[in-house]
């Protein structure tokens, strides 16, 4: 698996069990996560087996919203929204004798939920830089830098400019290993940009412990070794309204979950080069061992015996 | 920083539970298995690949299986140790990142081990936790103990004591456990090599020799572990059970039906006597074949008797049965019945020995069932590690960046002092 | 620069097998004790001059001898930060089975990047010849290990990249 998915796995299959009509219904009771810090809550109401919550807690949800993600859900869950759980920020209820006309589907933009969250300052920055563009005299001071804060220590900005939407993500490395790695990606990554096949992709810069110039007036920003900045340019051609923006908006939104897995991936894959070498070297120098004189002798039946 | 909830994931040599702590149930149950491409592994060595990332090109559990035509299957778990650490790397890889979704740098995680698992293993799971994924903490407990744990959820305990006589008898190996304070006692384990698979293929068996020639050869497997779990169940008497099935075969008899993989086509299978034949192979094993023939009440009696003997009473006491294979209905009566009569015979021995003069207290048998018998040890697991010490007793990041991998050859056990 | 690894790699065998030869001495500090003098390095009779044979100033082994054992320390070539970074990495999964290895030691001495112990039990059971053998080998595979782990890694790094752009159709 070399991209990661972009549905949450737990909640389809758990929806999928439950909205199967040949299974009876039972009562429900977990907790799970998914990347990023979000938390998930899945439950029957009380005494209703039929009747199915789910609810979501995540940091940076009042951010979220005000960048307009209650618009989006609305659109993407209307009937289904209910009022949050307490403890949690936002919350779906299904009642398993009402699905509505296509479960199946219900099921797939379920386990997009936190995407689809996510997608509100994207789709406003998109739509802004759009009508940015119509405009003569567009002042760039107009354009309002969003910031999610959706990790302790890393956030992403977007940001619309007349002609381009830039995406910044600012990541920490804890491990010296990783920043490493991480670099000689960024290096492999600009080095793939270049090639022409690749030249309709969004443009890719990466900068370590220096912000990039966009955001550096933002307060509170860490000034370490072990931050790095990743920058997304996006043309209009990136995000055509339809399967192509929805692509994208889902791909970005993965991105530091994508890199992260892969350094550990890339961890996963020196050790397992190094076991080979290990037990290579262990070969050799078992050669300088002379061969076992254990003393065991071997009759002509066939029986062995060891003179002691 | 909130902390989130602890993973807990339970490999065992046939099938892997992974999910978070606190809930009741584990999120996947996959067979623990890994599919890798043939062509790009059989290369001289992967030292010589320098293509690009053919080593993510596996699949784990249900989706290796379905992969299996065009892909190798892997085993990677043997006799509930792990015997190839390349594979069980990328499987709990593509377990985090595909199926768990969860940043392994924000939790803390708790990983099972099977009893007598020597610690260089410990090490090198704590080696490929803490380098590879950067987990924060990592506990690693024994089957057993868990097991136990899991156990205080029935009505029939009334105590919550970490002493009791373990049967986990799961897809590959049957093993009886003693644990006296938290502590196995290693040198009274015993395995019973019939376990899950082979009560399959004695199923198997038994319909192809009443010719049951309708089920389609490659689904013969499937089929009879779909019977077995069904349909099976723990008879009191096999003479009385044959007798019964002769009288009122109506009730006795079932029907069970498949459809075939390929061509589609639905089937019936007649199911009988395999109905309490194969849990009774655990009683009973020479009617499965002639190579192992104590039957499992009888070793669960040897185990406790080589236990040191102030820890018998309570070993016999609580009895906690464990794994998918103890699942069959009346499995726990029967085993209880049994025990108890092996232990009454040598008392009344010994009081006839001593002349009368000697009289014991009965002995106490007592075999605990619960609901979460098929994954007590998941359960058990995932009971640990939401109560509140659980972080207190993991090796964090910290001591193994401190120290090293051999942090990970002692765990505390929980509940004890100090 | 490869001109140079045959003579480096010839001068650290020929002091090798001059140096190993090894003979039981019992401690002379400890009663009844029996301890790798260059190790403990109390008794200064029992020590021989140790020797550097660099090949360069980032690349060189240190050899110390003495009646009873032989350390030898190993400075492996790191040219960038990712080498550096791989090489610990890789010297540190060695010495982690450093008891499947024998003759290998938990931590290398200060400057260099790994070391290892050869007592005269190890000469006992093992052909001299072919532990020196062991060792030039070791020093030659550690090298090419390390520039094709780093290929590797960016070969990896560039198909992952790829794959993520290519999605932005």
């Amino acid at each position: 698996m070399i991209i990661l998915e972009y549905s949450n796995r737990i909640i389809e299959d758990t929806l999928n069990a439950r909205f199967n009509p040949e299974n009876k219904p039972k009562p429900i009771e977990m907790s799970f996560v998914d990347f990023d810090g979000v938390s998930y809550h899945l439950s029957t109401l009380e005494g209703q087996d039929t009747k199915l919550l789910l609810s979501i807690r995540w940091k940076c949800w009042p951010e979220l919203v005000s960048y307009g993600a209650n618009d989006v859900l609305q659109r993407e869950y209307g009937p289904w929204i209910t009022s949050p759980e307490s403890g949690y920020d936002f919350s779906l209820q299904f009642d398993l004798e009402n699905l509505g006309a296509d479960p199946e589907e219900l099921i797939k933009k379920v386990g997009l939920l936190k995407r689809n969250a996510m997608a509100a300052p994207y789709e406003r920055a998109f739509d802004a830089q759009a009508m940015a563009e119509k405009e003569e005299n567009w002042d760039p001071s107009s354009s309002q830098l969003m910031a999610v804060h959706y990790r302790d220590g890393e956030a992403v900005y977007i940001q619309h400019q007349q002609d381009r939407v830039t995406v910044i993500f600012s990541t920490l490395f804890k491990e010296e290993t990783d920043r490493i790695f991480a670099k000689v990606f960024f290096h492999e990554f600009a080095e793939v940009r270049k090639k022409s096949i690749f030249s309709h992709c969004p443009q890719v810069l990466y900068s370590n412990r220096e912000p990039p110039l966009e955001i550096r007036y933002v307060p509170g920003l860490l000034d370490s070794e072990s931050q790095g900045y990743v920058t997304f340019v996006l043309f209009p051609r990136n995000y055509i309204p339809g399967a192509v923006r929805e692509e994208t908006i889902s791909r970005i939104q993965i991105y530091r979950d994508y890199l992260h897995y892969h350094l550990k991936c890339s961890k996963a894959y020196m050790h397992s080069r190094m076991r080979a070498r290990v037990s290579e070297f262990l070969k050799v120098l078992n050669r300088a061992k002379p061969e076992d004189n254990s003393g065991e002798k071997k009759l002509a039946s066939g029986r062995t015996f060891r003179r002691s | 920083m909130s902390r989130l909830a602890p993973v807990v994931i339970d490999n065992g040599t046939g099938f892997t539970k992974m999910g978070f702590a606190g809930n009741n149930d584990p999120s996947f149950i996959q067979p623990t298995v890994i599919a890798t491409n043939p062509t790009t592994s059989n290369q001289s060595s992967n030292l010589a690949a320098k293509r690009g990332a053919e080593d993510l090109d596996f699949y784990i559990g249900d989706e290796a299986v379905a992969n299996s035509k065009t892909y190798a299957l892997n085993y990677p778990i043997r006799h509930g140790q792990i015997d190839n650490w390349d594979h069980m790397e990328r499987y709990w890889e593509q377990s985090i990142f595909k199926y768990l979704r969860c940043e392994p740098e924000d939790h803390s995680f708790l990983l099972t081990e099977p009893p007598l698992n020597p610690p260089e293993n410990r090490e090198n799971t704590a080696e490929i936790m803490f380098e590879s994924f950067n987990v924060q903490g990592l506990y690693i407990a024994v089957q057993a103990v868990l097991a136990l744990a899991a156990s205080w959820t029935s009505s029939k305990v009334s105590e919550q004591t970490l002493t009791g006589t373990v049967i986990d008898s799961g897809d590959g190996v049957t093993h009886v456990i003693p644990v006296a304070e938290g502590y196995v006692i290693g040198s009274s384990i015993k395995s019973v090599p019939i376990a899950g698979r082979d009560l399959t293929s004695f199923v198997q068996n038994l319909l192809r020799e009443r010719g049951e020639n309708m089920i389609p050869a490659e689904d013969s497997m499937t089929v009879a572990q779909r019977i077995k779990e069904q349909y099976s169940y723990v008879c009191p008497d096999i003479v009385k059970e044959f007798q019964k099935y002769e009288q009122e075969g109506d009730r006795y008899f079932k029907t069970y039906e498949g459809v075939h993989s390929v061509t589609g086509q639905p089937y019936t299978v007649d199911v009988g006597f395999e109905r309490f034949l194969a849990p009774e192979i655990f009683f009973n094993p020479e009617i499965a074949s002639s190579d192992y023939l104590t039957p499992l009440p009888e070793v669960v009696d040897t185990v406790v008797q080589t236990s040191p003997i102030d820890v018998r009473r309570g070993l016999y006491k609580n009895i906690v049965l464990s794994g998918g294979s103890t699942m069959f209905e009346n499995f726990g009566k029967r085993l209880q019945r049994d025990i108890k009569r092996i232990a009454d015979t040598r008392l009344r021995r010994s009081e006839v020995l001593s002349g009368g003069r000697m009289q014991s207290t009965p002995m106490e048998v007592n075999v605990i069932s619960h609901k979460k018998q098929r994954y007590a040890v998941w359960f058990g697991g995932s009971l640990l590690a939401s109560t509140g010490e659980f972080h207190s007793y993991c090796h964090t990041k910290a001591e193994y960046d401190e120290v090293g991998p051999s942090i990970a050859r002692h765990n505390r056990v929980f509940g004890t002092v100090g | 620069m490869s001109n140079t690894l045959r003579p480096y790699l010839g001068a650290v065998r020929q002091t090798l097998t001059a140096a190993m030869c090894l003979e039981n001495f019992s401690s002379q500090v400890a009663e009844r004790h029996n301890k790798p003098e260059v190790e403990t390095s109390t008794s200064k009779e029992v020590l021989l001059n140790p020797v550097i044979i660099s090949r360069n100033d980032k690349e060189k082994v240190l050899i110390e001898t003495s009646v009873n054992s032989l350390r030898i320390s190993i400075a492996i070539k790191q040219a960038d930060e990712s080498e550096r970074i791989l090489a610990h990495k890789f010297t540190r999964f060695l010495t982690q089975r450093a008891e499947s290895f024998v003759i290998l030691r938990r931590k290398p001495i200060e400057g260099y990047d790994i070391s290892f112990l050869i007592t005269n039990a190890h000469t006992e059971q093992m052909y001299k010849h072919k532990l020196v053998d062991f060792i030039i080998q070791f020093m030659e595979e550690v090298d090419k290990e390390i520039s094709e782990m780093k290929l590797s890694l960016n070969a990896r790094l560039r198909a992952v990249s790829e794959a993520y752009l290519a999605g932005f159709n």
